[in-house]
């Protein structure tokens, strides 16, 4: 196999404490922390294994977002990719978009396996990859917990509600990856320092000719309203009364 | 549960006659009966299933007893209850969460009746000033509460440490408490702008007024900071506070030498600054024991180095300003070969998991076999010294013994840990627990350190006090204390 792309997201990171803004417009990411979709890591993960054991030769890790996504870019060159391509975009874009823009660089970079992750811990929406794989006219492979290649076949086990199911799909395929697939290794200093001379492209989004335009919009953003505050009860009998009294037994 | 070690420190020795007035061994009814009323229903607890865990020390090093649990709500309550105890001769021990690690606030201890006074149930928040960055809150407030008050008003309170969802402010201030920001904001002492303290006779000491320059007179509130409850009691608190920061970043650096840590340690400081929040330090056996022992710790490196560095920073600076500098230091040390290897947390994920690394290192230990430990302090510039001569000690009277040193290298402070050797049970080796704290204690003097860096004396180094500390201090320390409490009821036979 030649060419592995994998699909990192930028996302608030999974220890921020999320807020609203106050307007409801949105939640707060100006100097909040920022890191890669964990499940995106996994995928740029996956995709490094299947390198280091010689059954790809490139892995390109492509990003939609503004400038600074750079970072996580860079990161993922310290991981291990060979190339990194950045389309620079200042707006919020749905998952069609980006899975129409991300189709476009497919057709340029013709990898034999996409790799993402299966959804962004953002905004959850699992879509992204099967809109890709539909778009790309090829098959898709969701919630992938393992992954084996033999010649132009995909093994992928994946997680589903009744427990696990193995298929086989054909090359070129969209592979979605589950939290149990890897774990993702740590960037040490000595890559961090040779990912900087690694080549990263910088492209507009508008030279893609995709319409960024939704038919989605938020109209509002809230905060989950808080629980109520707990009662200690002092037997089994008090918690049953406290129940009864709720209408909850 | 660690067993008790064979020659630990009789709680039941003294070393000097200090006081004249003799202590009631046992507590007249009417006196109990007093103290119940001061506190009314619901304010005091004397059956021994509901005291177990007030009465068990942490380590399992000693197991109290007590007559009467007080659980005053509020500072006049204290007030009633001290004078009654003075005008009885009946001795207090204040408890806070009961996490101290050097048995300060168990009772009942030297062989008298001792009533357990607990804080837990003065909690308030009183009053925060964010123009003023104070907080004030009651003795009582456990520490992870008054760190989520202080974030809730968009401000840090940054006292931090692995006890902190039981320990209280009271108890943290009672022990002049470390943990892992002393580096940056100092230790207890250094966030504490005033306190109210009720002292033995029942008098209270007002000096909570929030405010950075106060010069009128000797500044009687530190002498209350680290008395581990021997002056009085802490009823409340004005503490400092911090803007929040605004980015952290975090490392995890190998080294080949403790020089080489030193070293790192000062160039750090000479780039980075203020913005370096905790630069701790531990050995490969320690990250061995720890991968051995506890799920879901790895080591992020392929390699195995001999010391490792965690080095975090925080900063009101933006995340990819801070991003960028912590990068540039490391790369100019890599280049020079002062650091062999390291990974940067590229997630609030990854710097949780070195975290973990760090903090599991004490269970590890526990795992690992018998330990002998000692939290001990030296200049910076003393670790390497200090590492090597005590790890000789150690081994003269342990041979084969497996020195675990770790801890906070920014502060100068050491727990240096010894795992039993592998060939000697556990009970032969913790029979050597005080003779190899005496000599290792006697070496971090030598070397113009502290025997007891941040756990402080309570009942466990109260001999060690009295053979190590200088003269002069021990016998001011003493008319400081009879001055404060001349009956002696607070906390007895505990630090002096
Ligand atoms: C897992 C763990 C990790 C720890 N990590 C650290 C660390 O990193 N750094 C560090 O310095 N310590 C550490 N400790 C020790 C301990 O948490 C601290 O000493 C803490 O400050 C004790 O607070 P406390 O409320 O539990 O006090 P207690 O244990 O209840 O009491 C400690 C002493 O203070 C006295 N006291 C308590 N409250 C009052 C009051 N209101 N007025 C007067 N006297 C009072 C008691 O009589 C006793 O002598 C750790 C302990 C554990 C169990």
């Amino acid at each position: 196999m030649k060419t592995i792309m994998v699909c990192l997201k930028r996302v608030v990171d999974y220890n921020v404490r999320i807020r609203v803004k106050p307007d409801g417009s949105g939640v707060v990411t100006d100097g909040v922390k920022m890191s890669i979709n964990p499940f995106d890591e996994i995928a740029l993960e996956e995709a490094l294994r299947i390198k280091e054991r010689g059954e790809a030769e490139d892995v390109v890790v492509v990003s939609i977002g503004p400038a600074d996504i750079q970072q996580q870019l860079r990161t993922g060159l310290a991981m291990g990719a060979d190339r990194a391509v950045l389309i620079e975009c200042n707006e919020d874009i749905s998952s069609l978009t980006a899975a129409k823009v991300l189709l476009k660089c497919a057709e340029k970079e013709a990898p034999d396996l996409i790799v993402l992750g299966k959804q962004a811990i953002d905004d959850d929406c699992n879509q992204t990859g099967q809109m890709l794989a539909t778009l790309w006219g090829r098959p898709q492979a969701t919630f992938a917990s393992k992954l084996e290649l033999s010649g132009n076949v995909a093994k992928v086990t994946r997680e589903v509600d009744a427990g696990l199911e193995v298929i086989e799909v054909d090359l070129p395929a969209v592979i979605t990856t589950d939290l149990r697939l890897n774990e993702p290794r740590y960037v040490k200093l000595p890559d961090i320092m040779k990912a900087k001379k690694k080549q990263l492209e910088s492209v507009a989004i508008a030279d893609f000719g995709v319409e960024l335009s939704s038919k989605v919009t938020a109209g509002n953003w809230e905060t989950p309203a808080s629980r109520a505050k707990g009662i200690m009860v002092n037997d089994v009998d008090a918690l049953l009364a406290a129940l009864k009294e709720k209408d909850l037994v | 549960m660690v067993p008790l070690p064979v020659a630990l420190p009789n709680p039941s020795r003294t070393h000097y006659k200090r006081l004249s007035v003799v202590l009631t061994k046992t507590i007249p009814d009417a006196v109990i009966a007093e103290l119940k009323s001061i506190v009314g229903e619901g304010g005091w607890l004397d059956s021994s299933a509901d005291l177990t865990a007030y009465l068990e020390e942490w380590r399992g090093l000693f197991t109290g007893c007590t007559p009467l649990l007080l659980r005053p709500a509020s500072t006049a309550e204290v007030a009633a209850i001290l004078s009654c105890c003075n005008a009885n001769n009946v001795a207090v021990v204040p408890q806070g969460g009961n996490t101290g690690l050097a048995g300060g606030a168990i009772p009942g201890l030297n062989d008298q009746n001792e009533v357990l006074l607990s804080l837990e149930r003065m909690r308030d928040i009183r009053a925060i000033d964010t123009a003023n960055f104070t907080i004030i809150v009651e003795a009582g407030c456990v520490l992870e509460r008054l760190q989520q008050a202080a974030a809730d008003a968009d401000c840090l309170f940054p006292l931090s440490m692995a006890s902190e969802g039981s320990c209280q402010i009271g108890g943290n201030v009672s022990t002049n408490a470390g943990g892992t920001a002393v580096l940056r904001y100092g230790n207890t002492r250094d966030l504490v702008l005033g306190l109210e303290v009720v002292l033995p006779d029942g008098r209270v000491l007002d000096e909570l007024k929030g405010v950075r320059k106060d010069n009128t007179g000797y500044d009687l509130k530190q002498l209350f900071i680290g008395a581990e409850g021997s002056l009085g009691v802490i009823t409340a608190v004005t503490c400092k506070l911090f803007p929040k920061p605004a980015s952290v970043a975090t490392a995890l650096i190998a080294l080949d030498s403790i020089s080489a840590v030193v070293d790192f340690f000062a160039a750090a400081r000479t780039a980075l600054g203020d913005e370096i929040l905790a630069f701790e330090t531990f050995p490969h056996i320690a990250m061995d024991m720890v991968q051995q022992h506890i799920d879901s710790c790895h080591s992020p490196f392929d390699d195995e180095y001999s010391w490792y560095v965690l080095l975090d920073l925080s900063s009101q600076r933006s995340q990819s300003m801070v991003d960028t500098g912590l990068l540039a230091f490391l790369e100019a040390q890599l280049d020079l070969g002062l650091v062999t290897d390291g990974v940067v947390a590229q997630s609030g994920a990854q710097r949780d998991a070195f975290w973990r690394i760090r903090h599991a290192i004490s269970e590890a230990q526990k795992l690992a076999g018998a330990s002998i430990k000692h939290d001990i302090s030296v200049p910076v510039s003393q670790i390497p010294l200090l590492i090597e001569k005590a790890s000789a000690v150690a081994e003269s009277i342990a041979p084969g013994v497996r020195p675990v040193p770790f801890g906070h290298v920014g502060d100068g402070n050491i727990h240096f840990n010894l795992s039993q050797p592998e060939a000697m049970s556990a009970k032969d080796f913790l029979a050597l627990w005080g003779v190899m704290n005496q000599r290792i204690h006697s070496l971090a003097v030598s070397l113009g350190g502290s025997f007891s860096a941040e756990h402080g004396i309570g009942l466990l180094k109260r001999d060690e006090l009295a053979r190590l500390a200088d003269p002069v201090g021990l016998a001011l320390m003493r008319s400081v204390k009879l001055a404060f409490d001349p009956n002696g009821i607070m906390n007895p036979n505990k630090l002096l």
